[in-house]
């Protein structure tokens, strides 16, 4: 009976103990053991105003004073500082974060969800946002819900300025419950175009839209010339026969096996049958990475840039695989700033700004 | 993005000096010493009200910055709203670049002021001015940076539904034909969306996304607008019209809660639900929970604002924001020293434009 009595009384100590924690604001309603090893650490607490510069310190201005107490300043001084830092990349050549890797791939396409009543949803999926006539369309649809859907969905295409039929499909069950799937011809002329997928949902239609568009052939990729060190940049030739001449723009992102290097951009104007686009990669973006074996092209990407305001840019995209090449000798490439008159004066003008706070 | 031009014009009578002219010239139209330009959002009377001419798309572009930057800015790029980006608005558009280039207003480097779909028009803008103007005997553009309050620039979940809402009978569940009616003004029609179609997440996010050496410093907002019928629909937060990942910067449509993984909208500092990765040169400045789509640009006081600190080291020096930092309990927790809040202090006494228009000017 003791035993019970104590057994009593320990329990609810331990039931005050915990109410008291839980009512504490220290409690982060979380386990010790399950945060992760990357949990956002406390700000310092402390300033350490006016202690030596670390070796790559450079702004000079902090050298005297340190970050003033207006947040905002803050805030622009350290756009001013990480600007400072861009312009070491010349516009034709700027590293690449993995997710910028990823948003710079360009023609992606989000899913796109249409909700149902109560919490069910449509949701379109396409390989691609852009497609070049003749390519086919793969449309996949997903239906969830608490609601009945029919066994089959249809799928359209018109033309998003005036609403012309242009294809027309069935989509069908999928092997995975919820899911269809079917294809659409893209031949047709280009322009946007609306994706109308109609489902039965409650013995009713509903119908997702979304938008595509189908690109004109602009002509063809003929591969890489041999590739070159000029000054501090190693210059990647691509040959490309256009359809028709304008002005290009190719861009392209440059991999080291599955590093991503760099976002390449160059731009021309095409008149003949065939062309060169110079992709260049600066040094500041290879001369400080250990490049081991070939380097590959990838994403390719080609605009056909609008001659006036008011005409669309047409895109043409690269082969699949993109492009391997094994580069000329690299050790010349210094990681060393661009020289950029326009982005140095924007710079020293932000900098300019910042020195106020 | 929205800004219902009814609603301005009945606030005050736009003269036609006033609303015709595209520049104020103004001394105080500058910010830093940089003349300011403006580049104005989505306006929703457009749709069901298109404009006869473009005087009328000036006098909406005039009213829409009325409320603190008209006054404030050297010139305006005002578009109508049932256009396209690569369409009419980019014609438009380029009328005043002309105009601008003309005058040399950037020859010394201007900032641009976007607000909501002016991020997107603004994209598209740079993408091509130079070569434009050139092809006229003109100089390019010299632009110092450009201040996007509320941008666009990722598009919003609300002209996706607004697209899939024009195709659909009546029947069809009402809380998101309510919603995208407060955010277009209209029953949509197929042919009738403008540059809704354009705000589509998957049409903004190929639309002129290149990288370039312009830096694009972000406004963020997270506050309400139409009453709240329109969150439920859109992924992350958002300040009632447009989500955060559109706003920051973030370089996918993924629905986010904050432009950093360590600080929430209100300043809490704690890990979030941020973005993955920013597009090249975009740099989110200040977060403001309370800050709806409309406060971005207007004189609304009482929203906090909060530095979107992701490095608190800047030129090697440590910085201590304990002079900026404050400790809050929730109601519930009873005692304890609560959670770590970063703030602008008194941002909340001022609006979001006048704490970066003084602030720039100080």
């Amino acid at each position: 009976m003791p035993y019970k009595a104590l057994l009593a009384v320990a329990a609810m100590v331990a039931g005050v103990s915990g109410t008291i924690w839980l009512l504490s604001a220290e409690n982060n309603g979380q386990f010790s053991a399950l945060m992760p090893d990357n949990e956002p650490k406390p700000l310092p607490a402390t300033r350490t105003r006016n202690t030596p510069l670390s070796p790559g310190g450079d702004s000079s201005r902090n050298a005297t004073h340190g970050p003033s107490d207006n947040a905002l300043g803050f805030m622009l001084a350290s756009v001013a500082d990480q600007y400072q830092q861009t312009i070491r990349y010349p516009d034709y050549s700027v590293p690449l974060s993995a997710a910028q890797a990823d948003a710079y791939q360009g023609n992606r396409y989000h899913p796109v969800d249409l909700p149902l009543d109560g919490d069910g949803q449509f949701t379109v999926s396409l390989d691609k946002f852009r497609f070049t006539r003749g390519e086919t369309i793969v449309v996949v649809a997903a239906l969830s819900g608490r609601q009945t859907f029919g066994n089959r969905l249809s799928a359209a295409l018109e033309t998003a300025s005036d609403q012309k039929p242009a294809a027309s499909t069935v989509l069908k069950a999928a092997e995975s419950a919820g899911y269809y799937e079917g294809t659409l011809s893209s031949d047709h002329e280009p322009g946007e175009y609306r994706l109308l997928v109609e489902a039965q949902v409650d013995g009713r239609p509903v119908r997702h839209a979304s938008s595509l568009t189908i690109e004109p052939y602009l002509g063809d990729f003929e591969g890489l010339g041999t590739p070159y060190i000029s000054g501090n940049d190693l210059v990647i030739p691509v040959e490309f026969s256009p359809e028709s001449s304008g002005y290009y723009a190719l861009s392209a992102q440059l991999y080291n096996g599955q590093q991503p290097l760099a976002q390449l951009q160059a731009e021309t104007s095409m008149g003949g049958s065939s062309g060169t686009f110079e992709l260049r990669a600066h040094g500041s973006v290879i001369a400080n990475h250990t490049i081991s074996g070939a380097l590959q092209l990838r994403h390719l990407q080609i605009r056909q840039l609008p001659a006036r305001p008011g005409d669309r840019t047409h895109y043409a995209f690269g082969p699949d695989e993109g492009y391997e090449f094994s580069p000329p000798d690299l050790d010349k490439l210094r990681d060393e700033p661009a020289v950029n008159p326009e982005s140095e004066q924007r710079a020293a003008l932000l900098q300019q700004l910042a020195d106020k706070f | 993005m929205i800004k219902n031009k009814k609603q301005c014009l009945k606030k005050t009578t736009l003269s036609l000096a006033l609303a015709g002219t595209l520049f104020t010239g103004a001394a105080q139209a500058q910010l830093a010493g940089h003349n300011v330009i403006l580049v104005h959002g989505f306006m929703m009377d457009d749709l069901s009200n298109p404009p006869a001419n473009f005087g009328e798309v000036q006098q909406a572009g005039a009213a829409n910055w009325q409320d603190y930057w008209l006054n404030r800015s050297e010139a305006r790029i005002d578009w109508a709203s049932d256009g396209r980006v690569e369409g009419k608005i980019a014609q438009q558009a380029y009328q005043q670049l002309r105009q601008i280039s003309q005058q040399g207003l950037c020859n010394n480097y201007c900032i641009l002021v976007t607000h909501s779909t002016g991020d997107l028009v603004t994209r598209h803008i740079l993408e091509n001015q130079a070569r434009w103007l050139q092809a006229d005997g003109l100089q390019p553009l010299k632009i110092l940076a450009v201040m996007d309050l509320a941008g666009a620039g990722g598009g919003t979940e609300l002209a996706d539904l607004a697209v899939s809402v024009a195709y659909n009978d009546s029947w069809y569940n009402w809380p998101v034909k309510a919603a995208v009616k407060a955010f277009t003004g209209i029953d949509p029609q197929p042919d009738k969306l403008g540059v809704v179609n354009d705000l589509q997440t998957n049409v903004a996010r190929n639309l002129a996304v290149n990288p370039n050496a312009i830096p694009r410093l972000r406004f963020v907002g997270g506050g309400s607008s139409y009453g709240g019928i329109t969150k439920p629909f859109i992924d992350g937060t958002d300040d009632g019209v447009v989500p955060t990942h559109s706003a920051c910067g973030a370089t996918s449509a993924q629905g986010i809660d904050s432009c950093s993984n360590n600080l929430s909208l209100a300043g809490k500092v704690s890990g979030q639900n941020g973005p993955s990765g920013l597009y090249y040169n975009h740099y989110p400045i200040l977060m403001s929970e309370g800050a709806n789509h409309g406060d971005a640009i207007n004189n609304q006081t009482g929203n906090t604002a909060v530095p979107v600190v992701n490095n608190t080291v800047l030129g090697g020096l440590q910085v201590d924001f304990a002079s900026r930092s404050y400790n809050k309990r929730a109601w519930w927790q009873l005692w304890g020293s609560g959670d770590r809040y970063l703030e602008v202090p008194n941002s909340s006494q001022t609006s979001l434009s006048n704490l970066l228009y003084t602030t720039l000017n100080n």
